[in-house]
């Protein structure tokens, strides 16, 4: 079977001018990401601002192009797709859904955007949308108002609906609940997992909150300055984290458990710079178990007990 | 006799236009070398009420209140000179985003030099040595190189230790922390918060904390009141809240959040229906009702404030 998605080597290199004298920097926002989604799952990719897991989803969804490397849906190269062909696969579902809607035009046109494009018009598309509108929990009246006129949650939805009306196979949502207070978070979390399983889509999952992406996926990717440094079955990350920097990064999870108190990440106050990338293992500096050879040698991923994991120390 | 609060709110309004009111009564009380936290969701007061602790409201809103005390003097009839005086000096704020509250245009070392040169008779140089002090004391190595910094130069988590070192440069009573670590990694959270809880313990600082994640407020709150639609619904110890939260609302916003290995994937997260209500004048009752399943027609009219004991109020017809 091939899988929904597969990222070979994938890189993506950005050029930053610094100054009409000093040279540019290259900024390796991804650097070497292999990892695939089987069909009908879904991968939540966690990490610090910064960690290039943003940039990864752009490379996903065909927004930007690899610098090297390829990525693959449902076995075809995306590179080789048209742009009409890949928004029938693939739709993005942003952060923030107070600037990714027009706010001058109707929630009725911004959901048949696609469909236009598409060419799919008239009655066809007025069905289309209504129907979706319905299916994400708006009411049909909204489909005449502006985004002004709407709730965070009830944008975020617009969105969702935007996204599914051209009945795409694979939805990329980042940062799709960031925006959101925790009562509305729910809801869109709630609506999103109802749809993958109604709908049998495959999710990527972009999230710095680690408790969202632990509820909604069963896969999870832990990345760090441009590298995955972890891969493995939700509740095996979880409960038993190998990767010394995914161990941290839960560790900082506060929980609404009180008594608790807040937990020493032991990160220390080197903040990763993706501009300037350490030597040898890109965590080592931050690292509480590292010794000598990690600031020499690039660990290469492995497979320990299901989990791959990128670190000599593992 | 307990010693009284260090800030005493009793009964604050704000109204920003003749028909909204943004804040609706509230009572807050914080001790000294205590966190008291308010936490809710966009739009509940909990923001615009702390500014109105600090008399930073925008001109055109409208503060009242039965009462505000800040160690047992009244703040409330204080002119913007006196209550000058006393901001950034025995009261202290910081906001969410550093980078927006740090001034471009200036180096840290300047900015931080200049809350205590205001406030107090010293040189430029006395105030260079504090800011220094205090920016190794907030954690940050090689404080002489970061003072010659800009802003853009240091990273989110560095410009929220300088906010936080600069809020203290005048040794303040009470900090006021609206939103401190939202929009910081989680990693760095946790430093900001064990920084926040830690300078505390040293300095006996009472800090009023305003949040919208429960996860925070459980970690770092001695006392939690939950706001909603402008009114403080509820308000407890942090350990009486988590266990035995009373107010719908709370019950519902508890329910709605992630904690990793307690819910099972697949099953639905609790979600509150319904959005919050545009609070206009004349209206009466409870502001939940409309999303409250448990809502009875009293509560169209009025709600009572329970006293559950052990300081754990709550406002609803229900016990």
């Amino acid at each position: 079977m091939t899988a929904a998605i597969e990222v070979r080597d994938a890189t993506r290199v950005f050029r930053q001018s610094t100054g009409v004298f000093s040279g540019d920097r290259l900024i390796r926002a991804v650097d070497g990401v292999s990892f695939s989604v089987e069909s009908g799952g879904c991968l939540g990719i966690v990490g610090e601002s910064g960690c290039g897991k943003s940039t990864l989803a752009r490379l996903i969804l065909g927004l930007l192009p690899t610098t090297s490397g390829e990525v693959l849906v449902e076995g075809q190269r995306l590179a080789d797709m048209d742009r009409k062909a890949r928004a029938r696969l693939i739709q993005p579902v942003f952060q923030d859904p107070f600037s990714s809607l027009n706010p001058r035009r109707r929630i009725r046109d911004i959901v048949a955007m696609p469909l236009q494009a598409q060419g799919i018009t008239g009655r066809a598309q007025a069905d289309r949308v209504e129907e979706m509108l319905v299916r994400v929990g708006l009411p049909g009246a909204i489909g005449d108002r502006v985004p002004a006129q709407l709730s965070g949650g009830q944008r975020q939805r617009v969105a969702i609906a935007r996204a599914l009306v051209l009945r795409p196979r694979i939805v990329v949502c980042d940062e799709p609940t960031s925006a959101l207070d925790v009562s509305v978070q729910a809801q869109i979390l709630n609506l999103l997992d109802e749809l993958r399983r109604d709908l049998g889509l495959t999710y990527v999952f972009i999230s710095h909150n680690l408790a969202v992406v632990e509820h909604i996926s069963d896969r999870v990717a832990v990345m760090y300055l441009g590298r995955m440094v972890e891969q493995a079955g939700t509740d095996a990350l979880f409960a038993a984290p190998k990767h010394p920097y995914t161990q941290a990064l839960l560790a900082s999870v506060l929980t609404p458990e009180p008594g608790l108190g807040v937990p020493d990440v032991g990160l220390g106050d080197l903040y990763p710079d993706p501009a300037n990338v350490p030597p040898g293992c890109r965590f080592h500096p931050r690292c509480k178990l590292a010794q000598a050879r990690c600031a020499l040698e690039a660990p290469v991923p492995r497979e320990v007990a299901g989990h791959r994991v990128e670190c000599l120390l593992v | 006799m307990p010693e009284a609060p260090l800030l005493d709110v009793r009964g604050l309004r704000v109204r920003f236009n003749a028909q909204v009111e943004a804040v609706r009564g509230v009572d807050l009380t914080v001790e000294r070398g205590q966190t008291h936290c308010v936490v809710g969701e966009s739009g509940c007061g909990k923001s615009v009420s702390s500014l109105a602790v600090m008399g930073l409201l925008a001109r055109g809103a409208k503060r009242s209140a039965a009462h505000m005390r800040f160690d047992g003097q009244d703040i409330l009839g204080l002119s913007d000179t006196a209550l000058q005086r006393l901001r950034g000096d025995r009261m202290a704020m910081i906001f969410q985003e550093p980078m927006t509250s740090l001034n471009p245009a200036y180096t840290i070392g300047s900015q931080m030099a200049e809350a205590l040169t205001r406030h107090r008779k010293v040189g430029k140089q006395q105030a260079l040595d504090r800011a220094a002090e205090l920016l190794t004391k907030v954690g940050i190595t090689a404080p002489g190189l970061r003072l010659a910094q800009y802003p853009h130069q240091l990273s989110g988590g560095l410009r929220q230790r300088v906010m936080i070192a600069m809020a203290l440069m005048c040794d303040p009573e009470l900090l006021i922390a609206d939103e401190p670590t939202t929009a910081l990694d989680v990693t760095v959270q946790a430093q900001i918060l064990r920084l926040l809880r830690d300078l505390q313990a040293e300095l006996g600082l009472a800090i009023l904390l305003i949040t919208h994640d429960l996860g925070v407020v459980a970690r770092i709150a001695h006392k939690v009141s939950v706001m909603y639609a402008g009114e403080v619904v509820e308000s407890a110890s942090a350990t009486d809240l988590f266990a035995a939260p009373r107010h719908p609302y709370t019950q519902g916003l508890l329910g709605c959040v992630p904690i990793p290995g307690k819910i099972k994937r697949g099953d639905p997260l609790g979600s509150i229906p319904g959005t919050v209500p545009r609070i206009a004048d004349g209206f009466t009752g409870c502001g939940f009702r409309d999303r409250c399943a448990h809502a009875m027609p009293q509560c169209a009219v009025s709600v009572p404030q329970r006293d559950d004991g052990a300081g754990h109020r709550h406002l609803c017809h229900l016990s």
